[in-house]
């Protein structure tokens, strides 16, 4: 009796899911792709968006004047894709004129025109607004109406990366629907949530916490989107987000992280993997100043050799293997794989342990009764700060910490949560602190932001007048291409030589992605800025791309 | 005379709930503004400039005392607003009316699966007592009751998501296919996500649950009155079910009230590891956000469901045992 219940529960609840509207879609255009993420945006307003998670979808939503191409190339304009200016030429060195797309709409069926440019410009350089790419833009002196369809931009100088600052920071925004709210006010206006752009899709819904969804714009100008609708599933962690792809409930997920959780991707059979350069770098940043008090020298990593002695005491290739296994490499400075600048030449310290202990008996730290070196009364101790909710980090710091104390070095690991932690760090409350970031096509923008004297987060306070000259002149636009790559190079075997960090890893990207999505293509530094051109093949459409909502 | 004792110990009863609450929301304030952090740090995806940092902390007030924060956050209060949710991008209102429909609904289930399981395998272990019924299901409820909720979890997932491919490991729809089920459908589509959040939830309840009311059954079935009944000639199962169960459930409506709080904090594991968007999901990404105004909105919101969950267990209590209600109205 209890099992004849049970089993007619399990058939209405059989039939029940069997109960779906049984769609009509067929043909090319096609298609539901669920992505995965545990990125909760908080606006969809571009100017305001503050996480990877969010300019995914942003990039769906709106256009910039024009893209980076797949060679990632930021020098020129050459390898740069049109989006909504069809052309574009210099008046002279520091004046580029964009002509736009006649063909370009809102989505609300307002035209694009060139006012939208200049008052986007405006917007992000607003301090009000508190745009991440306020910085990027500075360079830009102006932006300007020609005629409804031309806007003229003015640079402060010509640079070799000016025509990348130009479009790459900066979607076009609907002047329009935004005008009228005060910028104080960007980061939680309506129109963050339920954005009206330009790009190949437009907004749906948003479920808070739990899905954002897309639907193809048909009228698209610069062609048709194969995929019909797009859906951002948000979900806690890596963890959750791998679950969710091996077991069919998503369809792509950008990065799988540890090994093992790229061999179980492997083994899901719906799942297609897609290895690319990877856009992100992981590193230990010393602080050069004394723990809390910048006035003062650091009173271990403070010294040059110490530091030198530091790097050399760490096998970072196998650190990097029993953590990665094959999906990193150990980088030749801070930098991604995906990067120009990347470089075999470049000179690095290499692993001596033997080395880096005569280093530091030279520099007159001596080991003493437990091992760790002494120096006037003083252990040669390193507390490493490393945020609470990543085990690679922390898997990488007690490594570090085991080969450090083989050469008497004392580290002291010490986990905090993200907040905290960025906390103590923007006050120089730290020793050294595990650093991770997903960078910008271009190095200019990266070393800027961290190395350089005056950096926005020159948390390290590391300072080299040749360093500093060496960078200045490789963005410079009265260099070479060959000269900037030769600059750069000279500048990142300064950093090098002086250690004001430990380069640790550049992992290689895998993407799990369903196999039933052909013409996939992903951009290292924007992975799903191409979905547009992706497509499900009428074969291979299952129930979910088909049915109609 | 006996219903005005009734209603000035349900006042007081009141006052203190409003007491209580009251006492939490500013513990949580305090706390959560004293720690370190603030919603507006500088992530590694928002190189932003410190000024303009710092024009946010000023703009939302963060930079005032925390007296002149928490009067303006009271007063807010009182005009039912509970401010914004930084971390979430909305309203705090907008993120708990999403949140609390699904932790009530992840609640309740386990809650029936808790008590519901509990008294069951109570009952059988007191039934079948030290035999090999008892003493199996003895030392499998311990180990469920000894094992960390988020790690059944994730075995739970393991199993019955990416091995066996039975259920889904994460939300509560199918996103993509939800949309497009008829009404049955989509009531399927949400009791299959709800299997394994409210299982691992409920299974460890139901563990605790199953070995208090064994205990109360055996020592229910040991006195006199159980003699008495199976000496009239009544059936073992008769004697069982109404004549001891009855009597043991008396500490069971207590268990029901302590229930409540153990899955509410119990959820924001589960939430977690299952990406089921509840309170307790909010509560993890608010704290690590520092989201001063949804954390404290999350306690209030926890707090008021944990003391009416208390106050319907006396109340139920009363209803049920005659010697309670002669003492609270004395």
């Amino acid at each position: 009796m209890r099992l004849r219940a049970s089993l007619s529960v399990l058939a209405v609840l059989t039939v029940a899911l069997g109960c779906s509207r049984r769609g009509g879609c067929s043909g090319d255009y096609c298609g539901t792709v669920v992505f995965v993420t545990g990125n909760n945006p908080k606006s969809l307003l571009p100017a305001v968006i503050d996480n990877a998670g969010a300019r995914d979808i942003v990039d769906q939503l709106f256009l910039k004047l024009a893209d980076i191409g797949m060679s990632e190339n930021t020098i020129g304009d050459a390898d740069f894709v049109p989006e909504l200016a069809n052309r574009w030429e210099w008046d002279d060195p520091k004046t580029l004129v964009f002509h736009l797309d006649p063909r370009a709409r809102w989505q609300d069926g307002v035209p694009v025109t060139a006012n939208d440019v200049a008052f986007s410009f405006d917007a992000y350089r607003d301090p009000a607004v508190g745009a991440a790419a306020e910085n990027a833009l500075a360079k830009i002196s102006s932006v300007t109406v020609r005629d409804s369809a031309t806007a003229v931009f003015r640079f402060r100088e010509h640079y070799p990366t000016a025509f990348y600052d130009a479009v790459y920071q900066m979607w076009i925004l609907p002047q329009h629907l935004l005008a009228q709210v005060p910028r104080t006010d960007w980061l939680t206006a309506a129109f963050g949530q339920h954005p009206v752009g330009d790009g190949p899709y437009r907004f749906v819904s948003w479920v808070p916490g739990q899905t954002i969804e897309l639907a193809a714009d048909s009228t698209f100008f610069l062609g048709r989107p194969h995929l019909r609708h797009l859906i951002w599933k948000i979900v806690s962690g890596t963890a959750a987000a791998l679950s969710s792809v091996v077991a069919g409930q998503a369809d792509a997920l950008e990065y799988l992280g540890s090994p093992a959780n790229i061999e179980m991707a492997r083994k899901a059979p719906q799942l297609t993997l897609y290895p690319y350069r990877g856009s992100s770098y992981a590193y230990l940043e010393l602080n050069l100043r004394a723990n809390g008090d910048s006035t003062r020298p650091h009173p271990v990593l403070g010294d040059r050799e110490v530091r030198r002695a530091l790097t050399m005491a760490l096998d970072r290739k196998a650190i990097v293997a029993s953590v990665f296994g094959t999906y990193a490499k150990v980088p030749p400075g801070p930098m991604p794989q995906f990067w120009s600048i990347w470089d075999s030449t470049i000179q690095t310290i290499p692993f001596d342990s033997a080395g880096a202990a005569r280093l530091l008996g030279a520099r007159g730290w001596r080991p003493g009764p437990d091992g760790i070196r002494v120096k006037d009364g003083q252990r040669l101790s390193v507390e490493i700060a490393v945020t609470s909710t990543s085990a690679l980090r922390q898997q990488l710091a007690r490594l570090i910490q085991a080969q450090w104390r083989a050469v008497g070095v004392d580290a002291q690991v010490q986990p905090l949560d993200q907040n905290l932690l960025l906390g103590r760090v923007a006050a120089g409350r730290f020793d050294a602190v595990f650093q991770g970031f997903n960078a910008d096509p271009t190095p200019a923008s990266g070393i800027l932001q961290h190395w350089v004297r005056g950096a926005p987060d020159h948390y390290s306070h590391y300072q080299n007048d040749d360093f500093d000259r060496l960078v200045a002149l490789a963005g410079s636009g009265s260099v070479t291409p060959a000269q900037s790559a030769a600059d750069w190079r000279s500048a990142m075997n300064i950093l090098n030589a002086d250690a004001p960090g430990i380069w640790l890893a550049a992992p290689d990207n895998v993407a799990a992605i369903s196999s039933r999505i052909a013409g996939v293509r992903i951009r290292p530094d924007s992975w799903w800025s191409q979905v547009w051109t992706w497509r499900i093949p009428a074969d291979r459409l299952i129930d979910r791309d088909r049915a109609v909502r | 005379m006996r219903g005005t004792a009734a209603a000035v110990w349900l006042v007081r009863r009141l006052a203190a709930a409003v007491a209580i609450v009251f006492g939490v929301v500013t513990l949580t304030f305090v706390v959560i503004h004293l720690a370190p952090g603030s919603p507006f740090l500088p992530g590694p995806d928002r190189p932003v400039d410190p000024r303009v940092i710092a024009a946010l902390v000023h703009r939302w007030g963060l930079d005032q005392p925390i007296t002149t924060q928490y009067l303006r956050y009271l007063r807010g209060l009182l005009h039912g607003d509970f401010g914004f949710a930084f971390s979430q991008g909305i309203t705090v209102a907008q993120a708990l009316a999403a949140a609390i429909p699904n932790t009530l609904l992840l609640a309740a289930t386990a809650l029936v699966l808790d008590l519901g399981g509990g008294l069951f395998i109570g009952l059988l272990q007191a039934a079948r007592a030290r035999r090999t019924t008892d003493v199996a299901l003895g030392n499998a409820t311990l180990f469920i009751y000894s094992v960390p909720t988020f790690w059944l979890g994730l075995v739970l997932v393991f199993v019955f998501s990416i091995w066996l491919r039975w259920l889904p490991p994460t939300g509560t729809t199918t996103p993509g296919a939800y949309e497009s089920l008829s009404f049955l459908g989509r009531i399927g589509d949400r009791l299959l996500h709800l299997i394994l959040p409210a299982c691992t939830l409920g299974l460890v309840g139901a563990a605790g649950t199953a070995r208090f009311q064994r205990a109360a059954l055996l020592e229910t079935l040991g006195r006199d009155f159980i003699r008495t009944a199976r000496a009239k000639g009544l059936a073992e199962r008769r004697v069982l079910l109404v004549h001891a169960l009855r009597n043991a459930l008396l500490p069971f409506i207590t268990l029901v009230g302590v229930s409540l709080p153990f899955l509410l904090t119990g959820s924001v594991l589960i939430e977690d590891v299952f990406s089921w968007p509840g309170m307790g999901r909010l509560a993890t990404d608010a704290v690590l956000a520092r989201d001063h105004s949804l954390v404290t909105a999350v306690a209030i919101v926890a707090s008021t469901l944990v003391v009416t969950g208390s106050l319907v267990a006396d109340l139920l209590y009363a209803v049920a045992d005659p010697r309670i209600r002669a003492r609270e109205a004395s």
